[in-house]
């Protein structure tokens, strides 16, 4: 099966789709409730972007929603066998994610997933091979954070080839192929929305120059993040807020902490790093508080309230955003579990109940020109007020 | 048989060694034994086993090519930037990448040979200077849309289950070891590997050689890295970024001596099976990328330490056989 190939079957169902919802135009308004309250209640921050996700997964509910018949409850089953693959294995969040898919392992009485992956987050080929070897094994599942771009599609297409459904998470495969849903944490367009915020409460009134921090240039959900913020900070309310660069610190502390010195070297009116990596921006305010520069230039981003929390206090980093990791590898294992168990299937308009953290619904990704994904939500903004709790 | 150990001691100690890792790969994991993972594990590093073997050639000469991996990175940005820019058949693009990575090799191996630089310095500061200009040419972007018969090459088999990649590996294989070991060509390399001075006192062109053979790990380097384009369907700055090293690990471990001389094809190869199955076993057991590294990173140190041990204590003992491993 060719790329080529690949894309052109998403192209026919996806033109009959469109004819169907804009024939039953006029009714769609019913089926859209069940879609409507899950999206609304997942995310906390609400954006325009919501907008596009209720009519997009209301539209699809009309066609291919299986029954009507309300959510399915994922339960336990038989024990499958699955893979669970990180971007890398040495940052905080991943193995927080592992956690997370273990207690749901747990819940729906399974074998855990195998947690493996590769060495070094920018390691693309480490990342194909787990998912070759994965299929070799003949995994019942597997559930990735993509590491770089479309370079996984030929290994999850082969996988997916052979009835392994392919879970992503955290980090999606950006043509969607070989991949059966996308568990997104927070919208994208929601996190530009968010990091925009919270750069224009620290910059205040009078605005400011600020740079960006992100992990390696490859990674799609950070370079995804980083449009979305760019687009928001266009509007007429940051008008003030001048982005001057754009660095990558390839989630390695090292470099991120020189990185984040070079920031400050390279732009003196520089008053605020956004470093939408959790790596980065504890880099970033290590850097800045070791060089008695955070009077100047303060820290934001996304960040672990663990490892931030001295940043909060001191005032480095007012403000810094994250959503539970614990809960995205929890929910990422209940849609594995209920595809591979055959509970649930990856089309647009499946709901279901994931255990604690209640209902979702399977909708066409609004942040990719293919693809299904489940919004998991929400974010919290963490500040020295509320980063002990 | 037993003169054969005798002789080839370290492709006996690796052959061992091979063996081993497949009993116990297939005992530890019943994925293991199957025609599709065998191929698998060497497509995985299809790009990185066919520049070993053109490394081996390197180092036998008594010289080093450090910038391998950037040159792939090199002329797999010059490929797509090519294609990126239109207006040029693919296959010209293909051909414009194989040239920049020959020119690659050309330009260390001038400097090289001709100026008489150390090989370790000059492929160092080609390692930086070509890593930067596919750096350039990318910036931050991943480049590709190549066309379908191009993906088609590096992600699917071309004749039954085997894909290009392990074609040209194999091929190459037997090519190098009729160069090497059975033409005169060989055995001039060797002989510069050992003493450049008593090869130029017998008359070799020693720096047209060394020029040649740098072309040539630039011109197969730059191969690599357009066959990897192809198995990733796009290309990023970053293509291929420290493969040296295991490109130069899986030498080494094969009994190839870093001060040149001695080494032989089948050692490589054995080398080169023991650490893909090592790999692939580890992988198919679970163990995760950090332990592997760790793994492969002892392989190293051992295939550095052991022979030169060895060796070390064959001249200490007075009535050693004095066994070299190049051909007479």
């Amino acid at each position: 099966m060719t790329a080529l190939k690949r894309r052109m079957r998403f192209v026919g169902p996806l033109a009959a789709l469109m004819l169907v919802v804009a024939a039953c135009g006029g009714d769609a308004g019913d089926t859209t409730t069940t879609a409507d309250a899950a999206t609304t209640t997942a995310a906390d921050v609400t954006t325009t972007a919501d907008e596009d996700t209720t009519t997009m997964a209301g539209g699809d509910t009309t066609t291919t929603a299986p029954t009507a018949e309300g959510p399915v409850e994922v339960s336990a089953a038989e024990s499958i066998s699955a893979t669970f693959l990180p971007k890398c294995t040495n940052i905080a969040v991943f193995p927080q994610a592992n956690e997370g898919a273990e207690e749901a392992a747990a819940e729906l009485g399974s074998d855990p997933a195998e947690f493996v992956g590769p060495a070094d987050c920018g390691d693309a080929t480490g990342q194909i091979e787990f998912m070759t070897n994965a299929v070799t094994q003949g995994v019942d599942a597997i559930m990735v954070s993509n590491n770089a771009g479309d370079e996984l599609a030929p290994s999850a297409q082969a996988a997916s080839d052979a009835g392994i459904p392919v879970v992503s998470w955290d980090s999606p495969i950006p043509s969607a192929e070989g991949e059966s849903v996308f568990i997104a944490q927070v919208d994208f367009d929601e996190t530009g929305q968010v990091m925009a915020e919270m750069a224009r409460d620290i910059l205040g009134e009078e605005g400011g120059q600020f740079a960006i921090l992100s992990a390696t240039p490859e990674a799609a959900n950070q370079n995804a993040w980083i449009a979305a913020m760019e687009e928001v900070i266009q509007g007429p309310d940051y008008a003030n807020l001048e982005l001057v660069d754009t660095v990558y610190g390839n989630d390695v502390a090292e470099d991120s902490v020189n990185q984040a010195l070079a920031l400050v070297d390279s732009h003196q009116d520089l008053e605020l790093i956004m470093a939408p990596t959790t790596v980065g921006i504890v880099a970033a305010a290590q850097a800045m508080t070791q060089e008695g520069l955070c009077d100047q230039v303060k820290v934001s981003g996304l960040g672990l309230p663990d490892e931030m929390r001295e940043y909060a206090l001191s005032g480095c980093a007012p403000a810094f955003a994250l959503w539970s990791f614990v809960d995205l590898g929890y929910l990422a294992y209940y849609v594995a579990y209920g595809i591979a168990t055959g509970q649930i299937e990856a089309v647009e308009g499946q709901t279901f109940v994931a255990g604690r953290l209640g209902e979702y619904t399977i909708t066409a990704d609004p942040t990719r020109d293919a693809g299904l994904r489940v919004l998991m939500g929400p974010f919290s903004v963490y500040t020295a007020d509320n980063v002990d709790g | 048989m037993r003169e054969w150990v005798a002789r080839n001691r370290w492709e006996a100690v690796l052959l061992g060694v091979l063996l081993v890792t497949i009993v116990v790969n297939a005992m530890l994991s019943p994925f293991y034994l199957g025609l599709g993972n065998f191929i698998n594990l060497f497509w995985l590093s299809g790009e990185k086993i066919i520049v070993a073997i053109v490394m081996a050639f390197v180092i036998i000469n008594g010289e080093i090519d450090l910038s391998v991996a950037s040159v792939m990175g090199f002329s797999a940005a010059v490929l797509a930037s090519v294609h990126a820019g239109g207006d040029v058949p693919f296959v010209v693009a293909i051909l414009i990448a194989l040239a920049a990575g020959a020119g690659a090799g050309l330009v260390q191996g001038l400097v090289v040979a001709r100026l008489g630089l150390p090989s370790l310095v000059v492929t160092l500061a080609g390692l930086i200077g070509f890593r930067g200009a596919a750096r350039v040419l990318l910036e931050d972007r991943s480049v590709g849309d190549f066309p379908e018969w191009f993906d088609r090459l590096g992600q699917e088999a071309l004749t039954g289950p085997v894909p290009l990649v392990l074609l040209i590996f194999f091929v190459g294989l037997v090519v190098a070891w009729v160069v090497l070991e059975r033409s005169a060509l060989g055995r001039r390399i060797y002989v510069i590997g050992s003493s450049a001075e008593v090869a130029r006192y017998s008359g070799i062109e020693v720096a047209g050689l060394k020029l040649r053979l740098f072309v040539a790990s630039g011109l197969v380097s730059g191969l690599a890295g357009v066959l990897f384009a192809a198995r990733l369907g796009s290309v990023r700055g970053s293509l291929a970024e420290f493969y040296e090293l295991d490109i130069i690990t899986m030498v080494l471990l094969g009994g190839v001596s870093i001060f040149g001389g001695s080494g032989s094809m089948l050692g490589v190869a054995l080398a080169i099976f023991t650490v893909l199955n090592i790999r692939n076993g580890l992988g198919l057991a679970n163990v995760d990328g950090i332990v592997q590294t760790g793994v492969i990173g002892l392989l190293l140190i051992g295939s550095v330490l052991l022979p030169n041990l060895a060796q070390r204590l064959r001249s200490a003992l007075p009535r050693a056989r004095t066994a070299t491993k190049a051909p007479p």
